[in-house]
């Protein structure tokens, strides 16, 4: 059922790509994904001007916006992909995470480790105590909540002294070396890894939560709220909790991002984030981890490959968007799940 | 009164200056099916709404096998063996068949989410129960072929019966169907009414709202009837067929002015 207002013929790549893994024996799968994680490890050295980013650093491309892009999509997709929870100040958990980082490393020396970690906590935190409250609501009304959230952190990052006032804070400390990988100001590789293999270890506990219980839980409150909750589903629990572990990850990113940039001042965390994230969701398909992934990356490519036209690149970008919501209104991958019809008399499956 | 699995006492409910339901009292009992019928509007689908939490009543009590369920969120009354229909379908469309009756099932595991990103056996013991008992359920409502379609991709009648299927997969006490039949031809509606009964036999009561006369009265042990929130009569079918009060509140009071 497409809302489309233009017919396209069916794009049957998904389903050619399902019916193959669905073909695939356990080690062909374990090979595949090894193959695949391999070569994101190694992209950094794959630059090359037909792909690579000409007039820009295509490491630095990677690590941001592409890398930081997917990792907080995806954090961002448990949220209002799968659990229908509209979140428009999703940069709050970022700013918070960022400054868990920041003022812990400069002022108390904290190892970056312990304070990706803590970053992480404090935005759960955060996310309980703006969830509690404003999960109570729905739609909208929960939108202009989160809206608001997020201004506020910013707000209150200007006004207060332990966060540098409007000035920010320089000197943020990178992480320190991991197992000889070092983290060096002109090579944004480790970062890119970094980013990498947190957005790996995302999608790994979303792929477990989501195919289990909470998984159905948050499509049940996203599907139909009050029947969830008929069937039996702590609904204020399991949103909360979608909530929470979506803060989780942005909290984390931020803690990345502020020990590659060094210095952070309070107008990074504005609403342009949380909108640029949120597209990156609808634009890759909202509840389809994979789209979101890569929809996230392409939203971060774009205006990077696009940079030899100048100023009227986010005109193309924008040109860009307005086409795919057009042409693909559910996002690149939508998360329409693949169907199994059975015959009534055979049970044997039937071709769709 | 130990065997009332449901009871409901001068139950009240009034929204702003309209009272909704008048000191009503009804009751479903073990092994029965329970009707409750009545004009459009005469609140039948409140008492579904207050029973199972949706509304707190302005007064009255709610009893599930005797414990007070007044006041409690709607998932712990479910919990506690409470589960509904609605009168129009209300499925989880995005979801498949399966995966809808596996929702309900859930409730009654234990494994949360800690358990379930970590993959403990709990998790794994708790997966395999849900899948079997919606796979059972599905072919219970002779629904099996249907397990891996979108829900909102089933027939009418099928969504029907996976939406009574997903209520029992909660395994309640008592069963409430909001209007089961409803945009159902007359051969179907006797297929329901045979498979209500099988519901009744496996072991659940059922208290079932239903416009449906014939179908009411050839499947209902009990039949309440509510007028403008107030219950006018209870009885046996046959007993409510030949009730004054009834035959005046479905065709109306003769005019004597006229």
């Amino acid at each position: 059922m497409s809302t489309s207002k233009i017919s396209m013929p069916k794009f049957n790549l998904r389903d050619k790509f399902g019916d193959w893994w669905e073909g695939t024996t356990r080690n062909q799968r374990i090979i595949f994904r090894v193959v695949l994680i391999a070569f994101f490890y190694i992209l950094p050295f794959l630059d090359n001007p037909v792909f690579g980013t000409t007039e820009s650093d295509f490491a630095s491309v990677l690590f941001y916006p592409m890398g930081m892009y997917v990792l907080m999509a995806i954090g961002l997709n448990i949220v209002v992909g799968k659990s229908g929870i509209l979140d428009l100040g999703y940069v709050a958990f970022f700013a918070i995470g960022a400054y868990t980082h920041a003022i812990l490393g400069i002022s108390f020396g904290f190892n970056f480790w312990v304070n990706v970690v803590l970053g992480m906590a404090f935005a759960m935190l955060a996310g309980v105590l703006l969830g509690l409250p404003a999960l109570r609501l729905r739609g909208d009304y929960l939108a202009i909540i989160t809206l608001g959230f997020g201004e506020i952190v910013r707000i209150v990052a200007i006004n207060v002294n332990f966060t540098g006032g409007a000035a920010g804070l320089a000197g943020i400390p990178a992480p320190p070396n991991f197992f000889g990988v070092e983290f060096l100001v002109d090579d944004p590789r480790p970062f890119y890894w970094l980013v990498l293999t947190l957005s790996l270890l995302t999608i790994w506990a979303y792929m477990r939560l989501t195919k289990r219980r909470p998984g159905r839980a948050w499509e049940a409150i996203r599907e139909d709220e009050d029947v969830a909750e008929f069937m039996g589903i702590a609904t204020t629990k399991y949103k909360l909790w979608a909530f929470v572990l979506g803060g989780a990850i942005g909290g984390g990113a931020g803690a990345v991002y502020a020990s590659q940039v060094t210095s952070i001042v309070p107008e990074l965390f504005d609403l342009n984030v949380s909108i640029m994230i949120l597209a990156c969701v609808v634009f890759g398909g909202m509840g389809n981890i994979w789209g979101v992934a890569f929809g996230a990356a392409l939203l971060g490519y774009f205006p990077e490959k696009l940079r030899f036209l100048s100023d009227t690149r986010i005109l193309f970008f924008g040109l860009l968007m307005v086409v795919m919501m057009n042409i693909r209104p559910d996002g690149i991958i939508p998360r329409k799940k693949r169907e199994k019809v059975y015959d009534k008399n055979t049970g044997k499956e039937v071709s769709r | 009164m130990s065997d009332r699995l449901l009871e409901v006492r001068n139950l009240t409910m009034q929204f702003g200056g309209v009272t909704a339901l008048s000191e009503v009292n009804l009751h479903v009992s073990e092994g029965e099916i329970a009707a409750l019928i009545g004009p459009n509007g005469a609140g039948k689908t409140t008492v579904f709404n207050v029973t199972t939490g949706y509304y707190t009543p302005t007064s009255g009590q709610v009893l599930l096998n005797n414990e007070s369920i007044v006041g409690l969120k709607p998932h712990k009354i479910a919990r506690k063996g409470l589960a509904r229909t609605f009168q129009n379908v209300r499925l989880f469309g995005d979801m498949t068949a399966l995966e809808n009756v596996m929702t309900g099932a859930d409730s009654r595991n234990k494994v949360g989410l800690i358990g379930s990103m970590f993959g403990t056996a709990q998790s794994r013991r708790d997966e395999e129960n849900s899948h079997l008992k919606a796979a059972e359920l599905l072919n219970f409502m002779g629904i099996s072929h249907r397990g891996g379609q979108l829900a909102r991709n089933l027939p009418y009648g099928d969504q029907r019966r996976l939406e009574i299927a997903r209520a029992l997969a909660l395994e309640p006490k008592v069963l409430l169907l909001d209007e089961p039949a409803a945009g159902f031809n007359p051969q179907e509606k006797v297929e329901l009414g045979e498979l209500i009964k099988k519901i009744r036999d496996a072991g659940f009561a059922v208290l079932l709202i239903e416009h449906d006369m014939s179908l009411v009265m050839k499947i209902s042990d009990r039949v309440s009837v509510l007028d403008f929130g107030q219950k006018i009569a209870e009885g046996t079918p046959s007993e409510i067929q030949n009730n004054q009060r009834v035959i005046d509140a479905y065709l109306g009071v003769a005019d004597h002015a006229s």
